[in-house]
């Protein structure tokens, strides 16, 4: 029975962040209350976790870290099938880089116990630096795949993967225990059945802080973190824009001509 | 103290049919309006999303989550396809009789496969000679050495041609004042359905008539009790009929809301979105208001049923102003859209013709008044 | 040489075709870091056949280069590469480490970074040094830039993706010293790439192409995307993306153009379907004529092209492919230039 950690990023749903804005006159973002999902691509992870689980029997933990709201997100990671959620919420660890996110995640799995398999979406929709992964693999001395595409051999505890690479893919033998982190290519997850929300009710969710991880409070949060931000600044452009008018053949006719005149058409 | 807040259960069973109807429904849209048919698909997506099995209780095989979430499935159902949802709460009404009115042994018998979906319920109770007035129906039975004979004709019935158990209300031949509901089963010699109609909208959701000649009905289907048969069809459509079409009703606002907000962000006049226009503006707060004032009306109404109180006086209410409403929402989404109002690529002009079949739906909205004015003056 | 910190180092990488380009750019971009810093530009280069590439980081502004010549090396193996760039780190204590953000580079930048416990930027489009010496690492975010800093730890490390930096000129009169690291005879992998494997690429290499056209989320659907490949190949333009579009299936992360993806520096770029979200944006470095397409009169998109289109990609852009397939000295198979 493999024992498998799955890392979930509650993220501002994309398809309303990706409107937000900093405003240009006071340089600061507008305070939006967006709901917080699953990062899209850890969906793929767990649903990874999930397979191996129909597949040879697996325990799955979710770990979250978030703020006390984001509760929500790993009672969806269990009514998709994980059977334990551990949500670690703490003010302190907020302003965490990935450095600090991925040491807290890091003991967290480290408390949790022993572990086969720790899956992550290759990088969250709102962060994207790709590193928690990895990051989490060299805090507990394990090996990482980033970018895996395709579990070839998933039996024993050497497994075969495919991961993405330049022009195609590698095709990487792993030593179990280890960290994958995977792309969307990897699997279509499934959507949430009633039945699952319904079973979710009996799996334990726990909140654990700083104090109950043990962490020192300079390795967390803000405090933990190597690097932070400076500076926001609003972008100005330099582009004069003309938006066309008319009809829609006069538009047509109009771009037709931009596009000669640019040589292309 | 009340809280108005859904529960985080409560909100993943919202994103959990939220996702079933944009995924799963959805790509049947367009051939449900363009041909009428296409029901036999999203039965099956619905039995295969566990729909059915939302109010049967566990014992007899179904998740037995209550009636706010019945709410929030069929609310989340109708704002992508008000036929699929008209269909989904009817098929609810059949159920709901064999949940409130069977014995052990139909129960046991029938729930577990409405719950699977392997076989569909409905409720015919509606005549040429009474809906409104379900006395005036003139499907007789007769008791016959122990078995009942059945003859007479139903009109309107929505899944009249696909559910296999309907629950028929009739009238004892020899005594006007004595009503009987019998589960007549398809297959049986005599009964079938008929005529299927054209309707102005909800096209794809599936309603007829069907005809009983000389139907023979054993004693173990009668339903409720020989002469209970007017109760078991008014808790049917009661209750559960109204919050049925509160759920559609409330589904086709919301979608009737986000087109006309999408349109008037992006239809550009005198320079700037429509949007801008506080004529649009009102038209959408109006909309907001009746949205806001439904829901309250609807799940107020569900949270008592699910409480096991008595609520069909809740139900009248919450049916009559989310209908109504839902028909000002769609008249007004297809002023905001103007011309393009009238085109058929343009969805709001299916919502308008959904909101027709809304109104005299689980009872006119004059019925529902009447409810309303017995129970105020009660 | 001295191992004074405040040098600059670049891990770069070797491909088939010589050194990857975005180590050069990185070499260059660290030549001019380092001078304004009055120190020295290191370069790490591991795998086989090194000699030429060490010469080119050289030219490119290296002054010294470390290379490891080994067949270990070659494919590149995760924990060898980790245990011989972070002794190497430890023993010379560089400030500054730049790695492109190629597929090696974002896997080997965290575990460099977390081995050494310092900070790590990804997908950087500017790095400048402040006032006070450190490195000032900007990323897109928000419709706006970030500027992040990692005052204590070292070194300050970032990864920058492939045309964000200019190629520098390469002078080859430019002198260097090249060293050679010791690389262990044997070396147990945990995780071992077995081989690698190239896949048919479809369409034009977008860095190179001189037009694209991007479809986003406004493309709708499949077929709606299908359209706006049609308009692609009309113009004989490469087919980009934004990650919506990847994320929705339509199209392969490798045509996405944005912070995170590729940057491009196109003639003509024509956004359809794009809203204009800066991590896209960022994507395109330079290009001389931008036209966006989008059915939303608001979107952002619109304040930072030359001609804007408000209409349905849905409707608008079959419209242009058939005009443009009607138009009378319509040239079927231009070539691009760079």
């Amino acid at each position: 029975m493999l024992n498998i950690v799955v890392c979930v990023k509650p993220v501002p749903d994309p398809s309303i962040a990706d409107k937000l804005k900093i405003d240009p006159i006071t340089k600061s973002l507008p305070r939006l209350d967006i709901p917080l999902v699953i990062n899209p691509l850890d969906s793929h992870a767990l649903e990874a976790a999930i397979q191996l689980k129909k597949e040879y029997g697996a325990y799955i933990t979710v770990l979250c870290m978030g703020p006390p709201s984001a509760g929500n997100i790993v009672r969806e990671c269990l009514a998709l099938g994980a059977d334990k959620g551990i949500l670690l919420t703490d003010p302190a660890f907020a302003g965490a880089d990935a450095f600090a996110t991925a040491y807290t995640l890091a003991k967290t799995i480290e408390k949790n116990g022993p572990v086969d398999v720790v899956f992550c979406g290759m990088a969250s929709s709102d962060g994207a630096t790709e590193w928690v992964g990895p990051e989490i693999a060299t805090f507990l001395n394990l090996p990482v795949v980033t970018m895996v595409r395709e579990i070839v051999k998933d039996q024993g505890d050497e497994w075969i993967v495919k991961a993405d690479y330049e022009h195609g893919y590698r095709k990487v033998k792993l030593k179990l225990p280890a960290v994958i982190t995977v792309t969307r290519n990897i699997n279509q997850p499934k959507s949430l059945s009633f039945s699952g929300i319904l079973k979710a009710r009996g799996k334990e969710i726990t909140e654990w802080n700083r104090e109950k991880l043990g962490i020192p409070a300079e390795r967390v949060g803000l405090r933990g973190s190597p690097t932070y931000v400076t500076e926001i600044t609003h972008l100005e452009s330099r582009r004069k824009v003309e938006i066309l008018e008319g009809s829609l053949r006069e538009k047509i006719e109009r771009l037709v001509q931009i596009l000669s005149d640019a040589g292309v058409a | 103290m009340i809280d108005f807040t859904f529960t985080e259960e409560q909100e993943l069973f919202r994103k959990a049919a939220r996702e079933f109807a944009e995924t799963k429904i959805a790509p049947h849209v367009p051939t449900m309006e363009a041909t009428n048919r296409g029901w036999d698909e999203v039965v099956k997506e619905l039995a295969e999303a566990e729909m059915f099995a939302v109010t049967i209780p566990e014992e007899y095989g179904g998740l037995g989550m209550g009636y706010v979430a019945r709410l929030i499935a069929l609310e989340e159902i109708a704002r992508v396809s008000v036929a699929t949802a008209m269909m989904y709460q009817v098929f609810g009404l059949g159920i709901e009789a064999f949940i409130k009115f069977g014995t052990e042994e139909q129960k046991k018998k029938f729930l577990p496969k409405f719950a699977s979906g392997e076989r569909l319920a409905t409720v015919a109770v509606t005549e040429p000679s009474g809906g409104s007035d379900p006395k005036g129906i003139r499907t007789t039975y007769k008791k016959v050495n122990g078995v009942y004979v059945l003859n007479g004709r139903k009109c309107f019935i929505t899944n009249s041609h696909i559910a296999d158990a309907q629950v028929v209300l009739a009238v004892d031949e020899d005594n006007p004042d004595a009503f009987t509901t019998f589960i007549v089963e398809k297959g049986v010699e005599g009964f079938k359905p008929t005529h299927e109609e054209h309707k102005v909208g909800m096209r794809g959701c599936n309603t007829g008539e069907i005809e009983m000649k000389n139907v023979t009905v054993a004693a173990e289907n009668v339903i409720g009790g020989e002469g209970k048969g007017l109760k078991v069809a008014m808790a049917a459509i009661g209750d559960v009929g109204r919050g049925g079409m509160v759920g559609c009703a409330l589904g086709l606002q919301q979608a009737c809301l986000d087109a006309s907000i999408k349109f008037s962000n992006e239809r550009i006049l005198y320079g700037k979105p429509i949007s801008n226009l506080q004529a649009i503006q009102f038209k959408i707060a109006e909309m907001k208001i009746d949205l806001e004032a439904g829901r309250l009306l609807g799940y107020r109404a569900a949270a008592m049923q699910d409480k096991g109180e008595r609520s069909s006086n809740e139900f009248a209410v919450a049916k009559y102003y989310t209908t109504e409403a839902a028909q000002k929402a769609a008249k007004m989404a297809v002023d905001i859209h103007g011309g393009y109002g009238c085109m058929e690529e343009f969805p709001v002009t299916r919502y308008l013709r959904d909101s027709f079949v809304l109104g005299p739906s689980a009872g006119t909205s004059d019925i529902m008044m009447v409810i309303i004015s017995r129970w105020a003056l009660s | 040489m001295e191992t004074k910190s405040a040098t600059v180092f670049v891990i770069a990488e070797q491909g088939e075709g010589g050194i990857q380009p975005v180590s050069l750019q990185l070499v260059g971009k660290a030549r001019q870091l380092a001078d304004e810093l009055g120190s020295k530009v290191g370069a790490v280069l591991l795998g086989q056949n090194l000699t030429k590439g060490a010469h080119e980081l050289i030219a490119a502004g290296a002054d010294i280069v470390f290379q490891g010549d080994s067949d270990l090396l070659v494919p590149y193996q995760a924990e060898l590469f980790t245990e011989i760039i972070v002794k190497l780190l430890v023993e010379h204590h560089p400030e500054i480490l730049l790695i492109g953000s190629t597929f090696m580079g974002r896997e080997l930048a965290p575990l460099i970074a977390a081995k050494l416990e310092t900070g790590l930027t990804a997908h950087c489009i500017d790095l400048v040094i402040s006032s006070e010496g450190i490195l000032e690492q900007k990323i897109p975010a928000y419709g706006g830039m970030i500027t992040i800093v990692c005052p204590e730890k070292r070194p300050q490390m970032a990864t920058v993706a492939n045309g964000v930096f200019s190629n520098p000129a390469l002078n080859t009169t430019r002198s260097g010293e090249i060293i050679s690291i010791d690389v262990p005879n044997e070396f147990p992998l945990r995780v071992q790439t077995l081989e690698i494997v190239k896949e048919k690429s479809e369409g034009v290499y977008l860095e190179s192409a001189s037009v694209i056209v991007a479809g986003g989320a406004g493309a709708g659907d499949h077929d709606g995307w299908c359209q706006i490949a049609e308009l692609a190949e009309v113009l004989n333009a490469g087919l980009g993306s934004t990650r919506p579009a990847v994320d929705a299936g339509w199209t392969k992360l490798e045509t996405m153009i944005g912070q995170s993806g590729k940057m491009v520096s196109p003639e003509v770029y024509i956004g359809i379907g794009i809203s204009g979200e800066l991590q896209h944006m960022v994507g395109i470095v330079r290009a001389k004529v931008m036209i966006a397409i989008n059915n939303d009169a608001k979107a952002p998109v619109f304040e930072q092209v030359d001609y804007g289109v408000v209409e349905d990609c849905r409707v608008f852009v079959p419209a242009l492919v058939k005009a443009l397939k009607n138009k009378e000295s319509y040239i079927g198979r231009a070539t691009h230039v760079i």
